[in-house]
């Protein structure tokens, strides 16, 4: 894991707040309901950050936020360099 | 200008050139139609419907992402005479299993003579829309409105025919289909031109509400399409996941009228990052209109007060008082003017006690506060009415009623439903607000109040004590009355859930500072504060906490609560 994805991963864990839940880079979060939609928001935002990157809401679909992993594969796909 | 007698005859005299809609993906991409370049697709729209047998008068239920075809769709119906009826399309924020049984009962109320959905419409989901013996399911994706001009004459349509049906918000899946006319539909429109001052060389609308709700489809579908405004489309789901497009849009775009629900104005600045605000512009804003019930002057202050230096207006926070019932805006606040919408302070114990408002000088102690929906529109009445129907005055809180030149024909399909909203001509809203100065205040909804000894309490009030609480989840408190018959009242029940899980040890302190603090406030005491962890409490699809099924799960729960069944 970069230390990208590992600070997402600390910070998904703060955001959720259940004792005892482990966040793996391929742990599915909205589909398994770990994650609502309004926190959806700040995961994007920490995404932005902690990429340099602009990602656009437009072209990010839930499920492309399900898990770390495929949050940096879209970051990726969709970012724009900051202007 | 000519009156029109149809939402199609006014489409017609749009200047073809001029931009209509622009569907905002981001700021590198997105998609502009003209005026005429719409039309022509709604015309092809129109065919496809007629070569599958629509004729005028008949349901079109169409279920299609936010977008440029949903909308070409919509009109296309129209053309024909036929009735549309968006309804939500589904998304992950909502319960599949939900989500069916609200389209289920929909459909079949409607009886509609063609359901219409894009290619990507889940086929898990189909299996939900009920379609009547009659009735044909479309995939009508943007592919089919390619092509040439088609030939097509849109038929006769009077001002008295039905225009299209709304859906009034609900979460419950039992929402109540809206009937409207065309005439009834052109008058709102004529109305809100009028009172906010539309220039139609100069403005342009912003919107992110889904069109299957009156916000979206009066005042940011039908309104342009009438007055031929250029209007910046986003989807619901786009602006849930970034609410700084909000200010980017307005900035690029420079929009100048917008329609938001309360809770918007502290979620847009609350959800983008501050040290950005700074790289956006609001002076383009001439009004952004709170159109809930009630409206709130601390949420409007909140975004007055995080983006005035980036231009917004003293004036541009505005307040409206909206229904689907009466197409959409019984009242408005003046715009253009020197300030936002007027705030009255009053005396609390007249309030709960006498059910009444006395002025008393700005935040004294033991003062509850109102902002006004404004003035009513041209052509409106509203009455407020005690519980046993008599009319008041001036000054006393009361129900709500509406009547006018935009009323609903009433909800289709459902006389039994009609029947008890239109008495005498007046539909009776369930809100409870009252007049003064030849301004209407919202005070909430007749349904969630909750009487206790005598006492008229507002749950919003007692959430918005709780809510201030450190330990407490802001936003995240449904307080209800639970009757208990050995007092022979009603008496409060709060639950909140906490900010951290840990903090459910020191529950008993916490609900000692929650209690001290409403009883201070208000005058009242709570009877049990629950304290649950967070994610306990149940929202709605707008995730807004949801009064009804929060309660229902508290009661399942705590069935020691239960005495009232």
């Amino acid at each position: 894991m970069t230390p990208e994805a590992q600070q997402m991963v600390q910070y998904i864990v703060e955001m959720i707040r259940k004792p005892g839940v482990t966040v793996e880079e391929n742990t599915p979060l909205v589909s398994s309901g770990l994650i609502d939609s309004m926190a959806l928001v700040d995961l994007l935002t920490k995404l932005e950050d902690l990429t340099h990157l602009r990602i656009p809401a437009g072209k990010v679909q839930p499920k492309d936020m399900d898990t770390v992993a495929k949050m940096f594969a879209t970051a990726q796909r969709v970012g724009k360099p900051r202007k | 200008m000519i009156r029109p007698n149809n939402l199609i005859v006014a489409l017609d005299a749009a200047p073809a050139n001029r931009p209509f809609i622009t569907y905002w993906v981001d700021e590198d991409e997105r998609e502009t139609v003209t005026f005429a370049e719409f039309l022509s697709r709604a015309r092809r729209q129109a065919s496809v419907l007629r070569e599958n047998g629509v004729s005028a008068g008949e349901r079109v239920v169409i279920i299609m992402p936010q977008g440029i075809s949903a909308m070409t769709t919509f009109v296309g119906a129209m053309m024909l005479g036929a009735v549309p009826a968006f309804l939500a399309y589904p998304n992950f924020k909502v319960e599949p299993s939900k989500y069916r049984f609200g389209l289920a009962g929909v459909t079949a109320n409607l009886r509609a003579k063609a359901v219409v959905i894009d290619d990507e419409f889940p086929d898990e989901m189909l299996g939900h829309v009920a379609l009547g013996e009659e009735a044909k399911l479309l995939r009508v994706g943007a592919g089919r409105e390619a092509g040439g001009e088609t030939a097509f004459e849109p038929g006769e349509i009077a001002p008295e025919n039905l225009a299209f049906i709304q859906h009034s918000a609900g979460t419950t899946g039992l929402q109540k289909g809206v009937a409207l006319t065309h005439g009834a539909v052109l008058r709102q429109i004529e109305h809100l031109r009028g009172v906010l001052k539309i220039n139609d060389s100069t403005d342009s609308i912003y919107n992110w509400l889904p069109l299957y709700h009156d916000m979206g489809l009066i005042a940011c579908f039908m309104l342009p399409m009438v007055c031929h405004l250029p209007v910046v489309m986003q989807s619901p789901l786009d602006w849930v996941m970034q609410p700084e497009s909000t200010l980017q849009i307005f900035t690029e775009c420079k929009c100048t009228l917008a329609w938001m629900p309360n809770f918007a104005f502290q979620f847009v600045p609350r959800r983008t990052p501050q040290n950005r605000w700074a790289q956006y512009n609001l002076s383009s804003v001439r009004a952004l209109i709170n159109c809930s019930e009630p409206v709130r002057a601390s949420s409007m202050q909140e975004f007055h007060e995080a983006f005035a230096a980036i231009g917004l207006k003293n004036s541009a926070l505005q307040s409206s008082y909206a229904m689907a019932e009466n197409v959409f805006a019984v009242t408005q606040s003046e715009v253009d003017g020197p300030s936002g919408p007027a705030v009255v302070w009053a005396d609390g114990q007249e309030f709960r006690g006498a059910h009444r408002i006395v002025p008393v000088p700005e935040r004294t102690a033991g003062t509850v506060s109102f902002t006004s929906s404004g003035r009513l529109l041209p052509g409106q009445l509203v009455r407020i009415a005690s519980n046993s129907g008599a009319a008041l005055d001036d000054g006393f809180v009361g129900e709500i009623l509406v009547s006018g030149d935009c009323l609903f024909e009433g909800y289709y399909n459902r006389p039994d439903l009609t029947q008890k909203a239109i008495i005498d001509g007046c539909y009776y809203t369930g809100d409870l607000g009252f007049c003064l100065n030849g301004e209407l205040f919202v005070v909430g909804r007749k349904k969630d109040l909750l009487i206790i000894g005598g006492e008229n309490i507002y749950p919003q009030d007692i959430e918005e004590i709780v809510g201030s609480h450190p330990a407490i989840h802001d936003g995240r408190v449904i307080a209800m009355g639970v009757y208990n018959p050995n007092l022979g009242t009603e008496e409060i029940i709060a639950v909140a859930e906490v900010e951290h899980e840990e903090d459910l040890a020191k529950s008993r302190e916490i609900e000692g500072e929650i209690r001290s603090s409403v009883t201070s406030g208000l005058g009242v005491a709570v009877r049990t504060i629950f304290l649950k962890p967070p994610k306990w409490i149940v929202k709605s699809t707008a995730g807004k906490p949801a009064r009804s099924t929060t309660r229902e799960k508290l009661l399942r729960e705590h069935p020691e609560l239960n005495a009232e069944n």
